[in-house]
């Protein structure tokens, strides 16, 4: 619908109304606006003489002759159209810029590549340049951007709780500096996160030798430092390493989320991927877990065991290699597992590997090095780089002794938020009170945790709007490069620590610069070039070899103590990096608050995840709210059952229950961080629960968890695959044959004259389930956040979503009875699973049902395939969602785009006739500017400039829904043709572009492009033997089609089994015997097959 | 029973029916002559802040469209040009002149003039210039004869027909690259002539650039 925009202000053009021409040429009001408009020439202007009036004669003449023709306001709203003040020179206005920049994380840095519309950052890519990348993100990149326009971020420096000037502020950080130059740092102690930084790393020694009794303290709430420890101690000189996942044949996890809870997931995500190649020789994953994490979704074998047991099977397996584990039992462990799995791993050799995940111990990570080294694999699928960046300094329980010994006088806080999730038995809060001379934070939320009980608080600037750099994960050096100045006037870390430290220079871009001078010889042309590629090339670091020092595993295992039963009594605590939130610095971006997890599929909310028989024995189900006391300390958190989890396991993800951190974040979900103490770690032991009687309402998105025994995801075992290429044919549906169709499809005739045909291809064996594409849809297509009230019932926006399904072993299908879905989680068959994913978005058929039933032709088909949504045309019916099979459409039942977000969690949205917002009734408010919403200013002018021009925004009752892209597909066939000129070289070659999901996704499992090219890549994928569309039965001949999963199981292992458990169960249900070459007894029609197959 | 209705309620229905259906008519044909872009837009010639006459440069002094709206070709937005292009003659042709004054202050101080937008196609509509301006679509098929106007006018209708009446018949209007801004251009003197060969000759530049000329509805509704 198009707004009518405000009629401009100025009302000097135009709009008038005259009785006669006399009164328009003469009268005095004629001449006193004149004189308002142009008082320069007003008096020049006044003859009337001039070419000027006379057109106005002229068209007041027009004006008199008919009804609203002319200049007269009847007939349209005056709009304006501003030129640039200044020439801009190479800027067209239209066009988006890309940098080149890097998002810095805790390990590390993602490099990428940030489009720019108008001068603002609005979508932020992989950068495909970096070597060894694919031009893929991870989950947080992606959503990233949305925090830059967070409403809730710090706008100016505060003094206690006061706004004041960035003068002011910047005045007492001098003089702060001033005074502990003085003392050479005397009293003062700083805290900061871990950043990988060679800038930061530099000031810090610089800044160091200024004040060199100034402490330095490093804390992060999910430090995976763990690995760099562990290699260190465990090889004996300072390294960090980096596991080649792509060189690794045999991958054995011990509670290692390398796919979705660890850091660098996007680089592991890619090297286990262009692992899983059938054609190649395909890896394969062991598992061993107590959460059901991403990593035991894509493991070939997995095995569900307490996390405070992972040290014996750790143990059993180094044994069976041949390490000495010393003391630590092996009892209770599965023995031909843990047999089957040493014998691969030894048969593989230097291309296994061995990984040990942040929650546990050291003594598994020295474990699971100790086992590396005796398979020969350092150096091939772990590399060793040196470490010579993070610094080995106190951590924050030493900070905290300081503070109590009451040595500190001023404490600065760098990016760090330990009120809220510094370890409990510290007490910070009131601990960080005994710095004598305050607390000066340089924070992100001026409003959380931290910053409203700091004395000082300096806006932190967002990564897309500062100069730094950082290292990646192989030790690239990529500059952070600033997309938009700082919107709020905030200042980066390295011009807080550089002021702090009294340095001469203070700004980021010549601390930037100073450092990339120690880097390369290069000069201006190094520099620049080092900005456009966004890397320096070379400057990996290279592995150094190692041998392993056994006396650090010695003197860690005998440390190790034996682990207690678990019962429902003694009950073990797994707190757990959130998928969503990370440590719950993202509990005020909305994006990922909506994100589903991956494998419970549950928005805006953290759980006590639960086994069956778990639940059971507690007598609890899911949504009760139960206290957990752990550590000497209680939290309240709502249960859910998850399937294939340990028992006796609580499952908690940590970053929630932030009651300061802004609107979108506020209150959502329970904090589990007062369960952590300095000692405990990640995993505790001896947890009881106690039901409250109290229950929560969770929003999940996907309630039903099997497939109950159909083909939408089709897998088989890698030998199934090689003994029979067609098998995902023998479980297609019985379809009558097609003779020929009544009705011709338009399609068929309008694909002659056109250049392409667009079509899609889905991996199901490279797909791991990360969910990347789902954020990177939403942050491409202006996708809005709906709230937990909406996800409930079932309207959350996500034009692709990722659906999961469990299957198991030990169904059986027969004439049951209809059970509810909270029925499932008491069924046994949950307890041992196997998971499967797949990303489901328009399927773009050819032979749509819902376009045959909209009403008003809002959604066609267009000539090059793709099925087209026009908003302007919907009027809302609904009969498309109803008629699609798949579910893939969206409806925009409310304006979600203007509600405003501390809305989002409540009940549902008033009517707008009676509702008052900040005690001004909405119809009003309306009535005086149509363009406001219920959104506050603030919020409203930031958030839309997240928003890509090239989509439209969605109202209230349209339908909308994933459009591979049209806006990217016009622009590559413009540019196509733009370059072209007047010749016929018109069509865009593969590879030219591709769709957000495509783009952002790390393991490759997206592949986009021309379907009528047959050299495209996209096409040589749909024409693998693997290649299905679901639901094929109903002929709706999806251009979206996927390639079957293969599991890569080991026949020797106890829990082998002939079929993958969802082929089985499909078995099952259909009554089917097994997949092999010989199977015909059935009419699988082929012409189903080849329609499907385009 | 006495006559409950007087006589002349007899007529009544067949009155209503004729004079329902007379506004009915007057209604539908009063829309769609006076509410309907044709009307409402062709002709709005509101008044600018500076009184730029394109008869003068663009028609008398034979510039080009495009040395002022430089981005026609690279964008989808013809840009208006800022102050500095109009200072490239105007500081020394009408150097003082006072009608003048506005665009000599935008250029020093920086400040844009506040243009009138005449040219608008509705938020829904995703009009892109580069791709029409480089592949044989003349400025003057939709905005009419600018070299010819003092004060520009909105001289089509702009409607969704009006769109479409050209995506569905291209060949009548494509033209040689080097021709698009002439806008006076003919194929040919004779009018009949000129017909018979922009139709063999378009078809032709149809035929040999693979102009698409599309009509679904995602080329211009995202």
């Amino acid at each position: 619908m198009k707004t009518i925009p405000a009629a401009s202000a100025d009302q000097s053009t135009g709009r008038h109304y005259w009785r006669s021409l006399d009164q328009l040429a003469e009268t005095p009001e004629f001449r006193e606006y004149l004189h308002r408009e142009f008082p320069e020439g007003a008096s020049e202007l006044t003859d009337p003489v001039t070419r000027r009036h006379f057109v106005k004669i002229m068209s007041a003449s027009f004006a008199l002759a008919g009804v609203g023709l002319g200049a007269t306001g009847c007939r349209k709203p005056e709009e304006k159209v501003m030129p640039f003040g200044k020439a801009t020179g190479e800027y067209v206005h239209g066009v988006p810029q890309y940098f080149a920049t890097a998002m810095p994380t805790r390990v590390g840095a993602v490099p990428l590549i940030a489009k720019s519309n108008d001068g603002r950052p609005t979508k932020l890519e992989g950068n495909p340049l970096f070597p060894g990348g694919n031009g893929a993100t991870d989950r947080f990149t992606q959503a990233a951007i949305l925090n830059l326009y967070d409403p809730d971020r710090a706008t100016t420096f505060h003094k206690a709780g006061a706004a004041v000037s960035r003068e002011t502020a910047l005045g007492a950080l001098a003089e702060l500096a001033k005074k502990f130059a003085a003392t050479q740092g005397e009293g003062l102690a700083l805290l900061g996160e871990r950043k990988i930084s060679p800038s930061r790393h530099r000031l810090h020694k610089l800044v160091s030798e200024k004040l060199p009794k100034a402490k330095w303290y490093l804390y992060e709430a999910i430090d995976s430092n763990i690995h760099t420890a562990a290699a260190t101690q465990g090889f004996g000189k300072s390294v960090s390493p980096l596991f080649r996942f792509d060189a690794a044949k045999a991958i054995l996890s011990l509670d290692c989320d390398f796919i979705g809870g660890e850091d660098d997931a996007h680089n592991s995500i890619r090297g286990f991927s262009s692992g899983r190649n059938a054609e190649k020789g395909m890896n394969r994953l062991y598992a061993v877990e107590s959460l059901f994490t991403l990593t035991g979704v894509n493991a070939d074998h997995r095995l569900r065991t307490a996390a405070s047991s992972v040290i014996n099977v750790a143990a059993a397996i180094a044994k069976e290699l041949g390490v000495n584990i010393g003391s630590v039992s092996t009892a209770g462990v599965d023995a031909k597992w843990v047999t089957e799995c040493a014998k691969d791993l030894k048969a593989r050799g230097k291309e296994a590997l061995v990984v040990a995940g942040l929650r546990q111990p050291l003594a598994v990570h020295l474990l699971a090095h100790a086992i590396n080294a005796a398979l020969g694999n350092v150096g091939t699928t772990v590399e060793l780089r040196e470490d010579n960046i993070s610094r080995s300094i106190g951590g924050i329980a030493d900070l905290a002794a300081s503070l109590n010994k009451g040595e500190v006088d001023t404490l600065v806080l760098v990016g760090v938020n330990p009120v809220y999730d510094a370890p409990s038995d510290l007490n910070w809060a009131a601990t960080q009170k005994k710095a004598k001379g305050g607390v000066v934070r340089l924070g992100y939320y001026a409003q959380d945790e931290t910053g409203a009980v700091s004395d000082w608080h300096f806006p932190f600037a967002h990564f897309l709007e500062s100069w730094g750099d950082a290292l990646t994960t192989d030790g690239t050096y990529v500059p952070v490069q600033p997309l938009i100045a700082p919107l709020f006037g905030a200042i980066t870390d390295l011009e807080f620590l550089a002021r702090l430290g009294g340095l001469d220079v203070v700004d980021s871009l010549a601390i930037v610069r100073e450092t990339f001078a120690t880097l390369s010889k290069g000069g201006e042309a190094a520099w620049n070039r080092f900005l456009h590629d966004g890397f320096l090339p070379g400057s990996a670091a290279k592995p150094v070899s190692a041998s392993l020092d056994s006396s650090a595993l010695s003197r860690a295992l005998a440390e190790v103590k034996a682990p207690a039963t678990a019962s429902a009594s003694n009950l073990e605590v797994v707190l757990h990096r959130d998928y969503s939130l990370d440590d719950g610095r993202y509990a005020n971006n909305g994006w990922l608050q909506e994100f589903p997890d991956p494998v419970t599929k549950i928005t805006w909310d953290n759980v006590i995840l639960v086994s069956r028989k778990t639940a059971r024995d507690l007598n609890v189900k899911n949504g009760d709210i139960v206290t957990v006391t752990a550590n000497g300390q209680s939290v309240d958190g709502a249960i859910w059952t998850q399937p294939g989890m340990a028992d006796f396991s609580l499952g908690i993800a940590l970053g929630y229950g932030r009651q300061k951190v802004g609107r979108v974040g506020q209150g959502v979900g329970f904090n589990a961080y007062p369960l952590r103490t300095t000692t405990s770690g990640f995993i505790s032991t001896g947890a009881t629960i106690k039901p409250t009687g109290k229950t929560h309402v969770i929003a999940c998105t996907q309630d039903h968890w099997s497939m109950e025994g159909r083909p939408i995801v089709r897998e088989a075992n890698l030998d199934q695959y090689q003994k029979n290429h067609e098998f995902v044919e023998t479980m297609d549906a019985a379809v009558p044959p097609v003779e020929q169709s009544l009705y011709p499809n338009p399609l068929e005739e309008a694909k002659k004259g056109a250049l392409h045909q667009w079509g899609m291809a889905i991996d199901l064996s490279s797909c791991v389930g990360c969910g990347t594409c789902i954020l990177a849809c939403q942050s491409e297509n202006n996708i809005p956040i709906v709230g937990k009230d909406q996800v409930k019932r079932g309207r959350e926006l996500h034009w692709i979503r990722i659906d999961r399904y469990f299957s198991s072993k030990n169904r059986k299908f027969g004439l049951e009875t209809y059970k509810p879905e909270e029925a499932q989680q008491f069924e046994e068959w949950i307890d041992d699973v196997q998971a499967v994913n797949q990303p489901m978005l328009c399927q773009h058929c050819e032979s749509a049902p819902c376009e045959s039933v909209c009403p008003v032709n809002a959604t066609v088909h267009d000539h090059e395939g793709l099925n087209v949504m026009a908003y302007n045309r919907c009027v809302g019916t609904r009969y498309c969602s109803n008629n699609c099979p798949y579910k893939v459409r969206r409806f925009n039942y409310l304006d979600f785009n203007k509600r405003p977000l501390s809305a989002l969690k409540g009940p549902l949205y008033p009517t707008p006739l009676l509702n008052r917002t900040k005690g001004e009734w909405d119809l009003l408010r309306w009535w005086k500017n149509p363009e406001s919403g219920m959104r506050e200013d603030d919020e409203w002018d930031l958030i839309k400039m997240v928003k890509n021009p090239d989509v439209t925004v969605r109202m209230r009752g349209v339908m909308e829904k994933c459009t591979y892209c049209t806006q990217r597909i016009e622009g590559a066939k413009i540019a196509q043709k733009v370059k072209a000129k007047d010749s016929g070289d018109v069509r865009v070659p593969d590879g030219t572009f591709t769709t957000a999901c495509a783009q952002a996704c790390p393991a490759g499992a997206i592949v986009f492009g021309d379907i009528s090219d047959p050299n495209s890549r996209v096409s040589k994928l749909k024409a693998n033997h693997r290649n299905y569309s679901v639901l094929e039965f109903l002929l709706t001949k999806p251009r979206t089609t996927y390639l079957a999963r293969l599991r890569n199981p080991n026949p020797a292992m106890p829990d082998f089994t002939e079929a993958p458990w969802s082929s089985q169960e499909f078995d099952l249900k259909n009554h089917h015997g097994s997949h092999d070459a010989s199977h015909d007894s059935h009419d699988h029609a082929t012409d189903a097959k080849k329609g499907a197959q385009h | 029973m006495s006559a409950i209705f007087p006589k002349w309620t007899n007529r009544l229905p067949l009155m209503l029916i004729v004079g329902g259906g007379l506004v009915a008519t007057a209604v539908v044909g009063g829309t769609w002559y006076y509410a309907t872009p044709k009307y409402t837009r062709v002709g709005y010639m509101p008044i600018q802040p500076v009184a730029f006459s394109h008869t003068i440069h663009a028609g008398q002094l034979g510039l080009d469209c495009r040395y002022c709206h430089s981005d026609v070709e690279k964008s989808w937005f013809s840009n208006i040009p800022s102050a500095s292009t109009c200072m490239n003659c105007h500081n020394q042709v009408l150097k003082d002149d006072p009608r003048l004054e506005l665009v000599r202050e935008s250029a020093a101080t920086g400040k844009p003039i506040p243009w009138v937008q005449i040219h608008k196609t509705p938020d829904y509509v995703y009009f892109n210039h580069s791709v029409h301006v480089n592949r044989g679509v003349s400025c003057v098929e939709c905005h009419g004869r600018i070299d010819q106007m003092d004060e520009v006018m909105h001289a089509k209708p702009f409607s969704m027909s009006f769109c479409l009446d050209c995506h569905r018949d291209p060949a009548a209007k494509l033209r040689p690259l080097d021709k698009i801004t002439d806008l006076g251009w003919t194929p040919n003197a004779d009018p009949k002539v000129a017909a018979e060969k922009q139709r063999t000759d378009g078809q032709k530049l149809l035929h040999d650039w693979k102009v698409e000329s599309l009509q679904n509805c995602s080329a211009c509704h995202r």
